[in-house]
C-alpha cells in the first residue's frame, strides 16, 4: 500500500505563519514585484508543500499545484485557442474559476509542467507524480465557441495535451495522473471518453493513473478498467456507491482508493480508515493500493490538510499490520 | 407609500474608512468592543441618512457589524460552530469558512439590536437580513451531523427564532438570503424549500430572498416554490437574460419580483436611462405593483461614493418611470 495525494494543497498556511504566496499575488498585481519574483514566491511554498507532505509520510508527493489558479486556466491559458472568461462554479462547490473558452482551434505550443515538475522532483526526497487534466474534462468545464460539436472538442484536446503528456514522460515523471471528473456527471459519454484517452495515452511508457472525484462510477464499471492507464482513481466520499460497484468484476488495476474526505474539516479516526480499506481489501490486493483523499486538499485549512494527510498515514500503517 | 416599483437594497453598504480600519485595530486587540459598537452605530447612522437622503422606500441597516454573510452568525452561534481557517474561493480570494461543531441552536438575538436601532432613527421600514439556512450549511464545513439535511433543518429553526425576535421587535420585512440555493439543485432544492418554510411559516411579515447569480436557470421556476413573498435575482449582471426565463414560464402571480438594475461588481455608475430601459423591459412581463427595484447584490464591495451614486441613479430612473406611468412617487 502507498499513501499519494491527488490535487492542488492549500496554498497558504494560517497565522502565525505568514501567506507569502497570497502577499505575493496581490504585490504582483498592484504592480510591486514582477513575474521573476513571484516565481520565486511559488518556489519556495513549492518545496514547503512537499515537506508538508513528506513529513506527514507520504509515499509519492506532488507539487501541491501552487502554481495553478485551478485546474482549467493553467493549462487552458497556455495553449492556443482558448481565452479566459468570467467566474463560474466548479461542480457543487463554493470555488470558482475562470471559464476557458475556446474561440480557435485548441493547440499545445511548448510544454506547461514539465518544468514544474522538473522543480518538484529536484526538491523532493519521494518520487513526484504529475497531473494534468484530462481532455474530456477540460471540454466539459470550458465553453465552446469553434468547433462543431463538443466531441470534436474533446477530441482535439487529447491530441494536444498528448504532447503535454509525453513531455512529462521525458522530464522523467514516474507516473502522471490524469483527472476526469467530469465524465462522472455525463457518463452516456463513456465512448467519446474512451477514444479520446486511447488516443491521448498510447505509446506513453510513464505509469499512468486516471483520477476522478465527486462521484461513482455506476454505469462506468468494468468498462474503464478497458481504458489504457494501470490505476484507477476513485472517489469514496462522495461516491459511497464505489465500494459496492468495484464487487462486480474482476478488479484488473491499482486502484486509487479516496477515502480520507478533502471536502470536510473532520478528521477521520484511524479505525475508519482501518475499516474502509478493509471493505475494499477482499477485492484488490493491497499491494494494488494507492491511499488518498478523495479530492483535492485545497478545499481545506492548510494545517487540517496535513493533519487529514498524517491521519491517513497513522491509518495505512495500522491497516498494514491487522490486514495483512 | 407608491403603487408600484418600490425601491429597496440587498443589504450590506459600504463601511466607511473609519469604520475598516477599527474593525482592523479590534482585531489585533488595539481597540475594545465598545469602542468599535460605537462606530458601528455612527456608520450605521451614516446608512441610514445616504439611504432617506437618495429617497429609497425600505431601508435597511447596512450590515455595518458584520463581515462575512455567513462567519457573522457563526461567530455568534459559539456553541455549534466555530471559525475555521482559510480557504480560497478563487483566484487570490480566500475566506474564513466556519465549521458547525456542535447541534446547531439559537443563542439569542443576533440581529435584533442593530435593527431596532437603525428603525429608531426613521420613520420608514428597516429590513431585517438573515442569511438563509441553505446557504449558512453549504458554506460551512460539518463536523457534528450525519447528514446535510438534519444541518439545514437545524440552521432553519434557529434562523425563525431569530426572525421571531425581529418582528416581535417590529420588523415589517426580513429578507433571507439564500445565495449558495443553486449549488445543487437536483438533488437539495426540496431541502432548500423545505428550510425556508421552517423559517418563515405563519409568521407575520413580509418575507423576501435574494439569490445571487449563478445558475439561477437552473432553479427556474423551481424557485416559485420558496414560501417568501418577493424573490429577488441579479437582472443587471447578465444583462436582463432571465427575463427569458419569465417569458418561457410566467412569475408566481402571487409573489414580487426583485429586480437588480445595477451591478453591484463594478466601479461605474449605470445611467439613467440604462436603469429605465432594464425597469421598462420588466413592465412588459410584471405589472409595477409586483416589482421592487434594488442593486444586484449587496453593496459592501463598493466604495461609499460608487455605492450612493449606483443608487441615486436607480432612484431616479425609478421616479421616472414611475412618472411616465402615472404611479405615485
Amino acid at each position: 500500500m502507498l499513501t499519494t495525494v491527488v490535487g492542488s494543497y492549500p496554498k497558504i498556511p494560517n497565522r502565525p505563519r505568514p501567506a507569502r504566496l497570497r502577499a505575493a499575488i496581490a504585490r504582483l498585481e498592484r504592480g510591486e514585484i514582477g513575474q521573476d519574483e513571484l516565481r520565486q514566491v511559488e518556489d519556495e511554498v513549492t518545496i514547503e508543500v512537499i515537506q508538508e507532505q513528506v513529513e506527514a509520510g507520504i509515499d509519492i508527493a506532488n507539487d501541491g499545484q501552487i502554481r495553478w489558479e485551478d485546474d482549467q486556466t493553467y493549462l487552458a491559458c497556455r495553449m492556443g485557442g482558448f481565452t479566459i472568461d468570467g467566474l463560474i462554479r466548479y461542480f457543487d462547490t463554493n470555488t470558482y474559476y475562470r471559464q476557458p473558452v475556446v474561440r480557435g482551434a485548441v493547440q499545445w505550443r511548448e510544454p506547461i509542467t514539465a518544468e514544474d515538475y522538473r522543480f518538484a522532483a529536484a526538491h523532493s526526497p519521494r518520487p513526484v507524480k504529475a497531473l494534468v487534466t484530462g481532455p474530456y474534462t477540460l471540454a466539459a468545464l470550458s465553453a465552446n465557441e469553434h468547433y462543431g460539436s463538443f466531441g470534436e472538442l474533446v477530441l482535439a484536446l487529447a491530441r494536444e495535451l498528448r504532447q503535454e503528456v509525453l513531455a512529462l514522460e521525458k522530464a522523467g515523471a514516474p507516473i502522471i495522473q490524469v483527472n476526469e471528473p467530469a465524465i462522472l456527471k455525463q457518463k452516456e459519454d463513456f465512448p467519446l471518453f474512451r477514444q479520446a484517452l486511447e488516443q491521448m495515452m498510447e505509446g506513453v511508457a510513464a505509469e499512468a493513473h486516471l483520477c476522478t472525484w465527486f462521484g461513482d462510477i455506476e454505469g462506468l464499471f468494468p468498462q474503464i478498467l478497458e481504458l489504457p492507464f494501470s490505476a484507477i482513481g476513485l472517489d469514496f466520499v462522495m461516491g459511497p456507491a464505489n465500494y459496492e460497484v468495484i464487487r462486480r468484476a474482476s478488479f484488473t488495476k491499482k486502484l486509487g482508493l479516496g477515502i480520507v474526505d478533502a471536502r470536510n474539516t473532520k478528521l477521520e479516526t484511524v479505525e475508519q480508515i482501518v475499516e474502509r480499506i478493509r471493505r475494499v481489501s477482499d477485492v484488490v490486493p493491497l499491494g494494488s493500493l494507492y491511499v488518498n483523499p478523495s479530492s483535492r486538499l485545497e478545499y481545506l485549512p492548510r494545517e487540517t490538510a496535513q493533519a487529514k494527510l498524517v491521519r491517513m498515514v497513522e491509518g495505512v500503517r495500522r491497516a498494514q499490520e491487522v490486514l495483512a | 407609500m407608491s403603487k408600484g416599483l418600490l425601491t429597496t437594497t440587498v443589504g450590506s453598504f459600504p463601511k466607511p474608512d473609519y469604520l475598516a480600519r477599527a474593525r482592523n485595530q479590534f482585531s489585533l486587540g488595539k481597540i475594545g468592543h465598545e469602542e468599535l459598537a460605537a462606530l458601528e452605530r455612527q456608520a450605521t447612522a451614516e446608512v441610514i441618512r445616504l439611504q432617506e437622503e437618495i429617497g429609497l422606500d425600505i431601508l435597511v441597516d447596512g450590515e455595518m457589524e458584520r463581515g462575512d454573510m455567513v462567519a457573522f452568525f457563526a461567530e455568534l452561534l459559539s456553541e455549534s460552530m466555530a471559525i475555521g481557517g482559510l480557504v480560497r474561493s478563487y483566484g487570490n480570494r480566500y475566506y474564513r469558512k466556519p465549521i458547525i461543531t456542535g447541534k446547531l441552536h439559537w443563542q439569542g438575538p443576533m440581529t435584533v439590536e442593530m435593527w431596532r436601532y437603525a428603525q429608531g432613527l426613521t420613520d420608514k421600514p428597516v429590513k431585517g437580513m438573515l442569511t438563509g439556512p441553505y446557504t449558512m450549511v453549504e458554506w460551512s464545513f460539518d463536523e457534528y451531523y450525519d447528514s446535510r439535511r438534519e444541518a439545514v433543518l437545524d440552521m432553519a429553526r434557529l434562523l425563525r427564532e431569530e426572525v421571531k425576535g425581529l418582528v416581535e421587535a417590529g420588523a415589517k420585512y426580513v429578507q433571507v438570503d439564500e445565495p449558495a440555493i443553486h449549488t445543487r439543485p437536483e438533488e437539495d432544492f426540496d431541502l432548500a424549500v423545505e428550510a425556508m418554510a421552517l423559517v418563515v411559516e405563519g409568521i407575520d411579515c413580509e418575507f423576501h430572498t435574494h439569490i445571487c447569480y449563478g445558475e439561477v436557470g437552473l432553479i427556474y421556476p423551481d424557485m416559485l416554490r420558496l414560501p417568501v413573498k418577493q424573490i429577488h435575482l441579479a437582472f443587471k449582471n447578465t444583462d436582463f437574460e432571465y427575463l427569458k426565463l419569465l417569458e418561457k414560464h410566467p412569475f408566481d402571480k402571487d409573489k414580487d419580483l426583485g429586480v437588480g438594475v445595477v451591478d453591484a461588481h463594478n466601479h461605474v455608475a449605470e445611467s439613467v436611462d440604462e436603469v429605465k430601459e432594464g425597469i421598462r423591459e420588466t413592465l412588459k412581463l410584471m405589472p409595477p405593483e409586483r416589482v421592487w427595484i434594488e442593486p444586484d447584490c449587496g453593496l459592501k464591495t463598493r466604495t461609499w461614493e460608487e455605492a450612493a451614486a449606483k443608487l441615486r441613479v436607480m432612484v431616479q430612473g425609478v421616479r421616472e418611470v414611475r412618472r411616465e406611468l402615472g404611479i405615485d412617487g
